[in-house]
């Protein structure tokens, strides 16, 4: 290493990267401060692990720079960067044995036997995989062999460590448990964590910073508490999950609120911040989950008039222990959902195809970015959770 | 890394019971039966077609013979004429240099080929087609792609023509053709495919983050290529090595074509014998020759576990 105790801050400066015709990455600049636990995280092929890559190595950017600690890594091989990477089918040598594989590191830089094999057990301790050492990989459970790629990478004292989609590979008890790990290994080493993942709840959980991404750039750069509260635009709400997104055309604008009309004839209100939307204008806006009343509507009556009242029929839902997950048909395309308290919900039980008016407060309403009459792309996976 | 030790107690409990099904012994009986209702066709064929044939190679081979007849019996002087002459050492000993020098030959090209098809031609349509181009030769027949060596190697041939026309050479060289070089070099063509082959079998298994891998951690181009391609390979390698030596080893047109008639094989010396009608000697000499033929496959099956590549 030729900095080893030096910072992790990783930039990346107008990056490009472009395979032929295709361009997997745009233009994009992204610094992560030292010591940080990001989180890249967008649908397959928005250029996440493309990003990965390039900072450890594996990839060249066809324009911009990519630096560590300040320097610029281009052209450096990977033990100069500092970097080390935990891949995603984890890339253990299947010939040979735990403790070889975690040691492999030092016998390429020309330790000797016993002195590599000695560092690789105290690792393999700590793991507590010290009585597979001798074993061989393909003999290890898939947690066992994930704790065996992250010795491996740490052995090193990497500065940064990458891992493209660390968790994937595991089933939902083990992911679980082990992505509070990994956030405590990056806690007690202090070092920067760069994490590829294309789970929402995953990157919220683990990460200090998120990154969203779509088709090569980025949506928005933010702390896991803002991408969750208060997401960009259409695109980040939608992939991110937890949020609805609305939308209306200006009425007209009073007291820092606009008043719009939803497509399907609801009277919206959204705090606009100072902004100054014109009438006419197609505005966006996004509203918690879990910041929505829903009430049965009677039937016969009349749907009722005001500001922040949508109706629309129950089209699913999903108990999830601590609330209740309701999906409301408005009669768009549009997905909407609402988090409602357990207790609140079991007092009086909706059922599918129930008639409901959702209220919301408009303080809650969080305003987006999204052009006049701009169709924000649709997140191309499994979006919502 | 003493950071990990809080972290171990965390990763320990969050690993799964290592899997340890206890083996279910009516299944494995069905398993067995079924396997040996499926390898009965071959070992049918193999019995009525390899085995039999060979029962009688071995019964003749202690036959007496005169001039026109082989006359059954049972004696050993097949076997005895064989050990004391000297021509059969000479001729193991051709067989053999030919086997190493054509095996080495053929390996370092066919391991080379295997990794450049699977390591840097990264589409698939053009390892597809690369593949196809090194099937060419095959689509004629050996004696055609022998003979036509001739004109290319001989001695007022293409290549010393060429070679004196660019001033490298005053006279036509002479070893290039009906020499030892030039069985080697009808070899190599011949059976360089043999080799690539089962090593791109066993390369293309190898998971491409695996060398990612051992250069994150270092690896140079020939560490790489020593600590991962290499052991991962071993298997096609011995498949490969199989394929050439028996082959080689097996073989008299290539050597009696290529030399001229200078150098003979084991199988060479045979089959004057049978042309000769000299059937009891020839049925010991192949004898002889399937034992020693064996033994080798036997050591490189020894030095690697190639069920590992066959049950992939």
């Amino acid at each position: 290493m030729a900095n080893p105790d030096g910072s992790g801050e990783v930039a990346v400066v107008g990056v490009t990267k472009r395979y032929g015709e295709t361009v997997a990455v745009k233009d994009l600049s992204l610094t992560i401060p030292h010591g940080a636990y990001c989180c890249l995280l967008g649908p397959s092929g928005c250029g996440k692990t493309t990003i990965l890559r390039m900072i450890a190595g594996h990839e060249m950017p066809s324009k911009g720079d990519i630096r560590i600690g300040g320097t610029s890594v281009l052209g450096l091989p990977q033990i100069k960067r500092g970097t080390a990477m935990m891949f995603q089918s984890y890339a253990l040598f299947p010939h040979r044995s735990v403790l070889d594989n975690v040691a492999f590191a030092l016998k390429m830089r020309g330790a000797g036997l016993s002195e590599r094999h000695a560092t690789a057990r105290e690792l393999l301790a700590k793991v507590q995989l010290e009585k597979f050492a001798n074993r061989l990989p393909p003999q290890l459970s898939g947690g066992q062999q994930q704790r065996v790629a992250l010795a491996r990478a740490l052995i090193t004292n990497p500065r940064v460590l990458l891992l493209d989609e660390p968790l994937s590979a595991l089933d939902e008890y083990l992911r679980l448990r082990m992505r509070g790990e990994l956030r405590r290994v990056q806690k007690e080493l202090g070092i920067t964590f760069i994490h590829v993942t294309h789970t929402q709840l995953e990157a919220i959980a683990v990460a200090d910073m998120v990154v969203v991404m779509a088709n090569g750039h980025i949506e928005q750069a933010a702390s896991a508490r803002d991408i969750f509260v208060a997401p960009r635009n259409a695109y980040v709400t939608r992939f991110v999950g937890g949020q609805n997104v609305l939308c209306g055309v200006v009425e007209g604008v009073s007291d820092g609120t606009a008043v719009l009309t939803s497509r399907q004839g609801a009277r919206l209100a959204f705090p606009i911040d100072g902004r100054q939307p014109a009438r006419g204008a197609e505005l966006y806006g996004s509203i918690r989950r879990d910041r929505i009343a829903i009430e049965k509507l009677p039937a016969g009556s009349l749907p009722p008039n005001e500001l922040n009242a949508i109706v629309g029929e129950v089209h699913t839902i999903e108990n999830q222990g601590s609330y209740v997950k309701v999906t409301i048909d408005l009669g768009d395309e549009e997905e909407f959902v609402a988090h409602m308290v357990d207790d609140e919900f079991f007092r009086d039980p909706l059922d599918i195809g129930d008639r409901v008016v959702a209220r919301w407060s408009a303080s809650d309403v969080n305003l987006l970015d999204d052009g006049l009459n701009v169709r924000p792309a649709m997140p191309m996976a499994a979006a919502a959770s | 890394m003493t950071i990990l030790d809080s972290t171990a107690s965390g990763l320990a409990a969050a690993a799964e019971p290592a899997a340890a099904e206890a083996a279910d012994e009516h299944a494995i009986n069905t398993g067995e039966l079924a396997s040996w209702f499926q390898i009965t066709p071959l070992m049918i064929i193999l019995a009525l077609f390899f085995g039999l044939p060979m029962l009688v190679v071995l019964a003749v081979s202690f036959f007496d013979f005169d001039r026109s007849d082989i006359i059954p019996a049972f004696i050993f002087d097949n076997y005895t004429d064989l050990f004391r002459s000297e021509v059969t050492l000479r001729l193991y000993l051709s067989s053999l240099k030919f086997a190493a020098i054509v095996w080495a030959v053929t390996l370092i090209l066919g391991f080379n080929i295997a990794y450049f098809l699977v390591f840097h031609v990264r589409s698939l349509l053009w390892q597809i087609g690369l593949f196809l181009i090194c099937t060419v030769p095959f689509l004629t027949s050996n004696i055609i792609r022998m003979i036509s060596w001739i004109p290319f190697l001989g001695r007022n041939g293409i290549f010393n023509q060429a070679l004196e026309g660019a001033g490298i050479v005053n006279q036509p060289l002479e070893f290039l053709l009906f020499s030892d070089f030039a069985v080697v070099v009808a070899y190599v063509h011949l059976f360089t495919l043999f080799m690539v082959v089962p090593i791109f079998n066993s390369m293309a298994r190898i998971d491409k983050s695996l060398l990612e891998a051992a250069r994150d951690a270092g690896a140079g181009r020939f560490r790489v290529v020593a600590e991962i391609v290499l052991p991962l390979s071993k298997t096609g390698i011995a498949l490969g090595s199989i394929f050439v030596v028996t082959l080689v080893m097996g073989d008299s047109f290539v050597v009696r074509t290529m030399s001229g008639g200078q150098s003979a094989s084991v199988v060479s010396a045979l089959q004057n014998e049978v042309a000769a009608l000299q059937y009891p000697p020839a049925a010991a000499s192949a004898i002889i020759m399937v034992i020693i033929v064996t033994l080798m496959v036997a050591g490189i099956l020894r030095l690697v576990d190639v069920r590992k590549e066959l049950a992939g």
